[in-house]
């Protein structure tokens, strides 16, 4: 961890550079630009509010299209980084065979680079919270800490696929799969409250209800979305127990994910 | 002090494709429950390679096609880990592996150079600094704001050179990047190379297949064989021995093919066959070749089907690299004969060859009286030229063609 964080000092200006090189890249030759950034999270929303008209999600006392949005934002954010940084590495194979710089820079710059995406489209939360006259609060000042959590995640999963799939590439494919799984088993259409009634307030599944609620919330991104929602729309403290799950598994298993990494590095120049 | 220490290196790779998800699994299984897994045979691409390089030092490293030249340099770089054994390095290492690794064909120049720089591990602030040096460099000021999609691959080469060999780094790593460019750039690139290597009295190591070029600019040259280091030495005894090596192969591999019987022309008419080329010495004994300022003598038997009037016949020798050092021609001697339908010999014989002790190849040629090509065959068989009766120990280092010279001392006062 400690060589991680004197890479990082030492090879910032890579990292800057090469995530200027991802987002100029992206959008160099595209009419709309960087625009294209906030198009997948806005049309997701249209297309959630839509299916809320027929089957009737109970959303509180918050319009459904914000909820939802702000739902989507961490959630796009954690999707695309993840799926960028599992294929960092093995994108940049010609970097790999020919230039020696620490290779967790290639997940991490993924990440970065979708942080910018992300600030674009706190434009557009804005605009929906003006839209709504909703005012912001003061617990808007835990969102750098849900982010910073949520990048973490992004690279748990980032750093074991990315060196996986110098080895298998099945694990680039099988990706985006698991990834929309994942986002119907997070509380992204649907708010965690609709979850908790369930299992905590009505005990649905009789005695297994809390142990199943704990598994849910093992899900990092159940405590990220539901706590982004609330210091956000909600003017409330993030929900710390359906948090402390997850985030203790990214704690054991952010370490494990980069010295597999680091461990695997070594042989990405001769298998890649 | 050493500036690189190379310890007992090693590198293994395994043979065969990498296995998929499915395989590994079931080994893996195999292997849990006692079985034995066929093992990937391994290939030492590197075997027990030790030496270390002082700074300041410029070395060569050749050998043939698989030799581990490349792992060698990759193992230097850290791109790649060794199986076993060590490398110490002192100092920041510019790996010049490939240029215009990471060009990125959508962005400008200018903005190519920047990406590259700092993958290079150029600072921002630094590449500000030399923008302009690098610029003017590839003299491609002109289109430094277009997409490096639309520069000529020559033009990307060149921007690519400029940024690389920018890098202020201790110890310089070089894969064949000289060869670069239109000559009037290359000569550029050597003379920077030069000026890296003599001025800034960087650590240079350079892999390369030019030996004449690694020869002039090394202090050093390390010959790898089958992942051994084979030689370590001078430039001129290494590489001598490299040619040597390379030469011993050609003749191996001429001995069973083409030395007798026809000889296949790569440019022909049909109207002349050759039969038979023989290298012979003045008592008529087949030969390799001959020593310097020696006599050779080159016998020809061909068939021609129509009547041949006056042919100019060529016979030469060139280098490995197809330097044609020498050609001799019956037209100026002014032997023109006519030949009918036949099998005729044409005997040719080089009173004196002035050329420097090294292997050369053979190339003949057959034309008409209006210099229309009938027959023509170059690298036809190697032709060694050995030092003779001279001391190759006493010869200069360079040069091609050795003719005999007279000197005169003046102002000494021991003439003897």
């Amino acid at each position: 961890m400690l060589t991680l964080v004197k890479n990082l000092i030492d090879y910032r200006e890579l990292m800057v550079t090469l995530a200027w090189k991802n987002i100029a890249l992206r959008y160099k030759q595209a009419y709309l630009g960087i625009a294209w950034a906030i198009i997948k999270p806005v049309t997701l929303m249209l297309i959630f509010t839509l299916v809320k008209s027929f089957v009737g999600i109970e959303s509180g006392d918050i319009p459904y299209p914000i909820l939802v949005f702000a739902a989507l934002m961490p959630w796009t954010f954690f999707q695309e980084s993840a799926s960028e940084g599992v294929n960092s590495v093995v994108g940049n194979t010609a970097l790999i065979k020919k230039i020696y710089f620490p290779r967790e820079i290639l997940p991490i710059t993924s990440v970065i680079t979708k942080l910018v995406e992300l600030g674009i489209n706190f434009l557009i939360l804005a605009g929906l919270m003006l839209w709504y006259e909703m005012l912001p609060s003061i617990y808007m000042l835990w969102v750098p800490l849900i982010i910073l959590y949520t990048v973490l995640a992004a690279l748990t999963v980032s750093f074991v696929g990315a060196a996986i799939n110098v080895y298998f590439r099945d694990v680039g494919a099988a990706l985006p799969v698991l990834l929309s799984l994942l986002m119907y088993a997070s509380p992204v259409i649907y708010p965690l409250q609709l979850v908790k009634d369930k299992l905590i307030v009505q005990q649905a599944v009789g005695e297994w209800s809390n142990t199943l609620y704990t598994l849910y919330t093992l899900n990092p991104l159940a405590g990220i979305i539901d706590a982004f929602q609330s210091v956000v729309l909600r003017s409330a403290p993030p929900d710390l127990n359906a948090m402390i799950p997850g985030a203790i598994m990214i704690v054991i298993l952010l370490p494990l994910s980069y010295l597999y990494f680091k461990h695997a590095e070594s042989y990405f120049a001769d298998v890649i | 002090m050493s500036a690189i220490e190379v310890s007992h290196l090693t590198k293994e790779y395994h043979l065969g494709s990498i296995q998929g998800l499915k395989q590994t699994l079931l080994n893996t299984g195999a292997r849990l429950m006692g079985k034995q897994v066929p093992e990937r045979p391994l290939f030492k691409a590197l075997d027990d390679v030790s030496f270390s390089i002082d700074q300041g030092e410029v070395v060569g490293i050749i050998g043939h096609n698989g030799a581990g030249k490349s792992t060698l340099l990759k193992m230097l770089a850290k791109i790649s880990t060794p199986t076993k054994g060590t490398i110490k390095v002192k100092g920041r290492i510019a790996p010049l592996i490939e240029v215009g690794a990471g060009f990125v064909p959508d962005f400008t120049g200018r903005e190519n150079v920047y990406l590259n720089g700092s993958i290079l591990g150029m600072s921002k602030k630094e590449i500000d600094k030399k923008f302009d040096e690098i610029v003017d460099f590839a003299e491609m000021a002109e289109f430094i704001d277009t997409p490096v999609k639309r520069y000529s691959s020559g033009m990307q080469v060149k921007l690519a050179f400029a940024v690389a060999t920018s890098i202020e780094s201790e110890i310089l790593i070089v894969d064949e990047v000289l060869a670069v460019g239109d000559l009037a750039f290359q000569q550029k690139c050597i003379e920077r190379m030069e000026c890296l290597i003599k001025l800034e009295g960087r650590t240079v190591i350079i892999v390369g297949h030019n030996i004449r070029q690694l020869q002039r600019i090394c202090s050093r040259v390390i010959l790898l064989d089958h992942g051994q280091v084979s030689r370590d030495g001078s430039p001129g005894e290494v590489c001598g021995v490299f040619y040597r090596e390379a030469q011993e192969r050609n003749i191996a591999r001429h001995a069973d093919t083409n030395l007798e019987g026809e000889v296949t022309p790569q440019q022909g008419s049909g109207m002349i066959r050759v039969k038979k080329i023989e290298l012979l010495n003045d008592e008529g004994k087949p030969l390799d070749g001959t020593g310097l300022h020696e006599p050779l003598t080159v016998r020809v038997t061909f068939d021609c089907e129509k009547p041949l009037d006056r042919p100019e016949i060529v016979v030469g020798l060139h280098t490995s690299d197809f330097v044609h050092v020498l050609s001799v021609s019956n037209t100026l001697s002014d032997i023109r004969p006519n030949f009918e339908p036949g099998t005729h010999q044409v005997t040719c014989r080089l009173s004196d060859i002035p050329l420097r002790p090294f292997s050369y190849s053979l190339r003949l040629a057959f034309l008409d009286q209006y210099r229309q090509m009938l027959w023509y065959a170059e690298n036809i068989r190697p032709v060694l030229i050995t030092p003779g009766r001279f001391d190759i120990t006493k010869m200069p280092e360079a040069g091609l063609v050795d003719v005999p010279t007279t000197w005169l001392f003046s102002g000494t006062e021991d003439i003897s």
